[in-house]
């Protein structure tokens, strides 16, 4: 009885804390809303540009390869470069300052300063959640090499084969197979929640308790199912940078895909983008290839239950936050029970539920064809991914060039103590580094260049589906009009009035 | 690849027209004096929202009925300010964006100085 008082004491000292901290994550925008003629223009451009990859697409009958042939170069073939990027310094080196820095960030939530200097809101937020999400999607997917809990489950590996314990820590607990990658969907709505709604996202201590709960329920479940199956099927940040790795202009691959034998990632006699079957592979089997953007979300993928679900609710989040701030929200709140933590949740199913009712019609106007519903579903998901990609650095990008700044004045201070590490604690993030009508111009260039790849790679996916160009052009028919649709929402939210 | 060199020409062609039939004409009436009285009672600023275009020179006359200080965020001007004297703010709208006014005292933001571009 006297725990739970206690319990329910520091409970609502936490309740305090968020009611008077920011309400949102990221703290104040800077960005002014996108003027009425400027969306007008966007829109009416998104509607055109639509018809462009279909008004250029080849005419022939693509064969089961054609996903696979795009121009590749690989950084391993040349020496320096090769010795450089699989050095175990930098490697090693890598891991390490993720493990510290996931260290520093918890220490610094638990005993640092509560409200003012602290390094844990902005490392977390801004450094990691919109600097890595940036890198990933533009340079290519760091999180399988530096990802602490994984990083910390090896070191324990190798601690308990040291001292004789064990050979290794994994329980060998069978994963269910029917639940896909649903427990990372499940976990990654959390995460949203608690970004976007949770009135304290912003106060260290809950960013430290977060982090913790998170871990000890990775660590746990890698424990429990395998490392490799748990960071497939439910680590949710594995499976977002995942996606957005895709997207990006570098892959890994395996020449030799003997190795994949069993897992359940990578497409038979195909391994790319497979990070597990990466790290098992011979030094010499192993490739880092240059290549194209986007080209990896049109490939074949063993298509897990729950992805198209995920990809839903990456996006649906990402609008969720532009929704928050307008005056349409407020009027839904006023005039409705739906409050904000409703509203996360209701958003991703209504997304779904337009969503999968768009397949179905694409499906209808391409005459069916052998894949069923469930395949269609899942293979153009990935078409979406761009989409979110786009709106999430339209969003962003100036959170990360201004209040990013601030990560200088607090790595020489992380815990708000008056330190001076590197003497930069005086550090003045500088404004107006960019201009509102550049700001107004590159979100609406992002955003129309997102939904003219999503339309490239929806067809693409289509040709690959129904192997036949005309049925392929039907079925697009419906998918522009959802894509248009969501295009025009996306740049309607920055042409809103910002309210409070 | 004909038919490639003429869908890009149209596009071109259409996207760039609309563009120039869209764009509005900007005001040419140059930098401008913007005054504004601002009262701040029981934590609520009013005008909650200050709105002027880049270049003007901004005057805010402040009046509160309590001691504060005011911080805009971005020009990073502070003012004292005490009740039953007028507090005076100056500053060259050279930045454009939203820029939140905040009472120092209790770290509450009070509203916001929009700066439009020319």
């Amino acid at each position: 009885m006297r725990r739970l008082a206690t319990t329910a004491v520091a409970f609502s000292l936490v309740l305090v804390y968020a009611r008077s901290a920011m309400a949102h994550g990221f703290g104040p925008t800077y960005d002014i809303p996108i003027p009425l003629w400027l969306y007008l223009y966007g829109a009416a451009a998104a509607v055109v540009l639509a018809f462009v990859p279909l008004a250029l697409y080849s005419r022939k009958t693509p064969d089961a390869d054609d996903a696979y042939r795009y121009p590749r170069f690989d950084l391993f073939g040349i020496l320096w470069l090769r010795a450089l990027l699989t050095s175990r310094l930098l490697l090693g080196g890598l891991r390490a300052l993720s493990v510290f820095l996931f260290f520093v960030v918890v220490i610094s939530g638990l005993v640092g300063l509560q409200s003012g200097f602290n390094i844990a809101p902005t490392f977390v937020w801004i450094t990691w959640w919109v600097g890595l999400s940036f890198f990933t999607a533009l340079v290519g997917n760091l999180w399988p090499l530096v990802n602490p809990l994984s990083v910390l489950f090896d070191w324990a590996e190798v601690l308990a084969r040291r001292l004789g314990l064990r050979d290794n820590l994994e329980l060998g607990e069978s994963y269910p197979g029917a639940l896909g990658i649903w427990p990372a969907v499940g976990l990654y709505l959390v995460f949203v929640w608690f970004e976007n709604v949770f009135s304290g996202s912003y106060v260290p201590r809950n960013i430290a308790f977060f982090a913790l709960g998170y871990s000890l329920i990775t660590l746990y479940a890698m424990a429990y199912f395998g490392k490799e199956t748990w960071l497939r099927h439910g680590e949710a940040f594995s499976v977002f940078f995942g996606l957005l790795g895709r997207f990006a202009p570098t892959e890994v691959r395996v020449k030799t895909p003997g190795i994949c034998q069993g897992c359940d990632a990578c497409e038979p006699g195909r391994c790319v983008n497979c990070y597990a079957c990466f790290r098992h592979a011979d030094p010499d089997e192993r490739e880092l290839n240059l290549r194209p953007f986007a080209v990896g979300l049109r490939l074949p993928q063993i298509a897990l239950p729950g992805v198209a679900a995920f990809v839903i609710v990456v996006l649906a989040g990402v609008t969720f936050d532009g929704l928050l701030e307008t005056p349409l929200w407020l009027e839904i709140v006023r005039l409705t029970p739906v409050d904000q933590t409703l509203g996360v949740m209701l958003l991703p199913l209504l997304f779904f539920g337009i969503y999968l009712g768009f397949v179905e019609l694409s499906r209808i106007f391409g005459g069916g064809g052998e894949a069923g519903f469930g395949q269609f579903a899942a293979a153009y998901a990935f078409s979406l991914v761009p989409i979110a990609i786009a709106y999430q650095m339209a969003h962003y990008y100036t959170y990360l060039l201004i209040q990013g700044q601030m990560i200088f004045s607090l790595i020489s201070d992380p815990l708000g103590w008056g330190w001076n590490l590197f003497g930069t604690a005086g550090f003045d993030p500088r404004y107006g580094i960019v201009g509102a009508s550049f700001v107004w111009y590159s979100q609406v260039a992002l955003i129309v260049v997102g939904h003219v790849i999503a339309v490239y790679l929806a067809h693409s996916i289509s040709l690959r589906l129904l192997r036949d160009p005309g049925r392929a052009f039907r079925s697009q028919l419906p998918m522009l009009v959802l894509m248009v649709l969501y295009t025009i929402t996306s740049l309607w939210i920055l042409a809103q009035p910002i309210v409070k | 690849m004909r038919r490639a060199a003429v869908v890009g020409l149209v596009v071109v062609l259409v996207l760039g027209g609309l563009f120039f039939l869209l764009r509005p004409d900007t005001p040419d009436d140059g930098p401008q004096d913007r005054d504004f009285d601002v009262s701040i009672k029981d934590g609520e600023m009013s005008p909650e929202e200050i709105s002027v275009n880049q270049g003007d020179t901004v005057t805010l006359r402040v009046n509160a009925d309590e001691p504060t200080e005011l911080h805009v965020h971005g020009y990073d001007v502070e003012q004292e300010v005490e009740p039953g004297r007028e507090a005076e703010i100056d500053l060259e709208a050279d930045l454009t964006g939203r820029f939140d006014i905040e009472d120092h005292e209790i770290e509450k933001e009070l509203g916001v100085l929009q700066v439009r571009p020319r």
